[in-house]
């Protein structure tokens, strides 16, 4: 490139970068936490905390909800964190893309009576699509429900726009529920629930395959965000967020930011959805309500808003918690509580914020300084 | 008169908000330069900006840019049209750098979208670097060159408000507004700040308006002065026959007021 990056008057143009490897930091970080994450269900380092045992298929499986969180949680960090819009449609949206997905991937209905039987047959019939063909239709329609509904919310403001964009979601989910006989076309299967066909990998065993899926789903997720935010969206969604009234007379149309900001969001919800239904093998109603919403939440705030790795903490703080305690749902609302209050008192940032927090430390300043006065010592 | 429309020119503007009438038949004309728009609190100048940049309509009346009227314009049409402008109390992302928020003042000007910027374009990219490169020689101007990288939260409120100015000129606007842009300097930065601004003009074909409540300043820097007073014009001219103007002294300067020897130059 003979584009040079300083200016005339011998200025950077981008912001000095540590020298050697640290430049690269955030790049190895990543390729490094997701090689190892990828290797996982072969390698079981993380047997000891039991939950998190990816040699087995429950270990694997709860590893797979931690990707599948995350990654509706990294969207959520991008329409809640950067451009300050708090719209909460994004459980509806996350089951759109476990329903959407499964219903349309599904084979299409068997009309042999002698050899299906009915009650299995509305449990398990869609429409025969490819699941890489139904995968990306589900996520841009998400992407269109998103940002169409964004149209009216974007102009409100704080909790005018939660309660909408809430009621959203909640719509998304009513309609789930809708009886077939309302409309049989969505083969929703109503109330009762439905089984999601396994899109299996090159022989892989079904948890296995589940298991990359939401890895993919969050390394896609991932990748868009760190390029997205660190450049120009980035910091137009931040102006959005920062200085609303002036962004007109800067130039930059918040209304557009906003939809573009649902839309992503929208988009990633759909991606995880479609990646936890393939894990779960069965989908419900009543696992997108409100409930999917806080923990949702929970997971962004406790993780750390606006932070890169804050959704993945979060999520493996989360489904820790909810394996530990599943005996005892009640406390795990509680110890939930109790953790975002916490967080919010002690943490504001997350526990992606915690390494900085040390870094910055009295404590930790003081012993650097002891460790350098004895290294100058001769 | 010359047969050229000026730079910006307002038709008998009126702008109430309910029975509050702000503005009542406003006619002013500003011309390439520097023009100084004065007045006591609550006379209506930030409306003014406000009309100019589309944050409020007026209930009657027309801004004309260049002969052209802006009617009908959004605000982000606007500032394609060729009018930026700046805030009374900055309007920054505090914790994003000085750059990035000048930046955002080329934001329209980018031909590529978001989807190149996903895709990691090359052209993209090159963009990117030529808008920093016209941004870096703006901070350069305003003495901010070096504070460029630092987060813009941790820079006094003076040097905010430079780089506010600072996002509204990279935009490449015929027409700037800055509403009162050295309250809050201290001397060093108004120093800076005015000799960029001529600078600037000397070197463009630009017209800025400047609401200012520093008389000192406005007399030596704007060779045409408007004098706003309860939504009304009552004095407009060079600063010597403003500050002269009877009205204009009993409605905001007061009795005392004397003329620098620069501006009186």
């Amino acid at each position: 490139m003979a584009v040079t990056e300083t200016s005339a008057s011998g200025h950077p143009l981008y912001p000095p970068k540590p020298a050697g490897w640290r430049s690269h930091k955030t790049l190895i970080s990543s390729v490094a936490i997701f090689a190892v994450l990828a290797i996982l269900p072969w390698f079981p380092v993380l047997a000891f905390t039991g939950t998190f045992d990816t040699g087995n298929d429950f270990g694997a499986g709860n590893m797979a909800f931690v990707f599948a969180y995350a990654a509706a949680a990294v969207g959520f960090n991008l329409l809640v964190g950067y451009s300050g819009t708090l719209g909460l449609a994004h459980a509806g949206l996350f089951a759109l893309g476990a329903y959407g997905t499964a219903i349309l991937s599904a084979p299409p209905e068997c009309l042999d009576f002698d050899t299906c039987e009915p009650v299995v047959r509305a449990a398990s019939a869609g429409y025969g699509w490819p699941f890489f063909l139904a995968l990306p239709v589900v996520c841009i329609a998400a992407a269109i429900i998103g940002i169409v509904v964004g149209f009216p919310a974007a102009r409100l403001k704080g909790f005018f726009l939660a309660i909408a964009t809430l009621a959203l979601g909640e719509l998304i989910v009513t309609i789930i529920r809708l009886d077939d006989a309302v409309w049989s076309g969505l083969k929703t299967n109503g109330g009762t629930g439905k089984q999601v066909p396994i899109f299996q990998f090159f022989g892989l065993r079904p948890v296995t395959s589940a298991y990359f899926m939401a890895l993919g789903a969050l390394v896609i997720t991932f990748i868009g965000y760190v390029i997205l935010t660190e450049r120009r969206l980035g910091r137009t969604l931040k102006a959005v967020r920062d200085t609303e009234i002036a962004t007109g007379p800067i130039g930059i149309s918040a209304t557009y930011y906003k939809l573009v900001a649902f839309g992503l969001a929208a988009f990633s919800a759909a991606l995880a959805g479609a990646a936890w239904a393939q894990n779960s093998a069965f989908v419900n109603p009543s696992s997108f309500r409100t409930r999917l919403l806080v923990f949702l939440l929970v997971v962004l705030i406790v993780g750390g808003l606006g932070r890169l790795w804050g959704p993945l903490i979060g999520a493996v703080f989360f489904v820790f918690l909810r394996q530990e305690l599943q005996d005892t749902q009640k406390l795990l609302f509680l110890l939930i509580g109790i953790a975002l209050i916490l967080t919010v008192l002690i943490l504001p940032d997350g526990f992606a914020s915690l390494p900085d927090r040390i870094r910055d430390s009295r404590w930790a300043q003081d012993l650097r300084r002891r460790f350098k006065s004895v290294a100058v010592k001769p | 008169m010359s047969g050229a429309p000026p730079p910006l020119e307002l038709d008998d503007l009126h702008v109430a908000f309910g029975g509050n009438r702000v503005l009542e038949g406003v006619d002013l004309q500003f011309g390439l330069g520097f023009n100084g728009l004065i007045g006591p609190n609550g006379a209506g100048k930030t409306t003014v900006f406000n009309v100019l940049s589309g944050y409020v309509k007026p209930t009657s009346g027309a801004v004309l840019k260049a002969g052209e009227s802006l009617s009908g314009l959004s605000q982000t049409d606007r500032v394609k049209a060729g009018i930026s402008r700046t805030f009374q109390s900055p309007k920054l992302i505090l914790d994003a750098t000085v750059m990035e928020n000048t930046l955002l003042g080329r934001h329209h000007l980018f031909k590529w979208g978001h989807l190149a910027e996903l895709l990691l374009l090359p052209q993209q990219r090159n963009e990117e670097t030529e808008a920093r490169r016209i941004c870096m020689e703006m901070l350069d101007r305003f003495g901010l060159a070096d504070d460029a990288h630092k987060e813009t939260g941790d820079l006094s409120l003076g040097a905010q408000k430079i780089v506010e100015v600072c996002r509204a000129l990279v935009a490449d606007p015929q027409v700037v507004l800055l509403d009162e842009p050295a309250a809050g300097l201290g001397a060093d930065d108004v120093t800076v700040l005015l000799a960029g601004l001529r600078e600037l003009v000397a070197a463009r074909e630009i017209c800025v308006v400047i609401i200012e409540h520093d008389l000192e300043l406005v007399t030596t820097m704007c060779p045409e002065i408007s004098v706003l007073h309860f939504g009304r014009i009552i004095s407009q001219g060079t600063p010597a026959e403003v500050t002269s103007d009877p009205t204009v002294i009993e409605a905001y300067l007061g009795a005392g007021f004397e003329l620098s020897d620069e501006a009186a130059t």
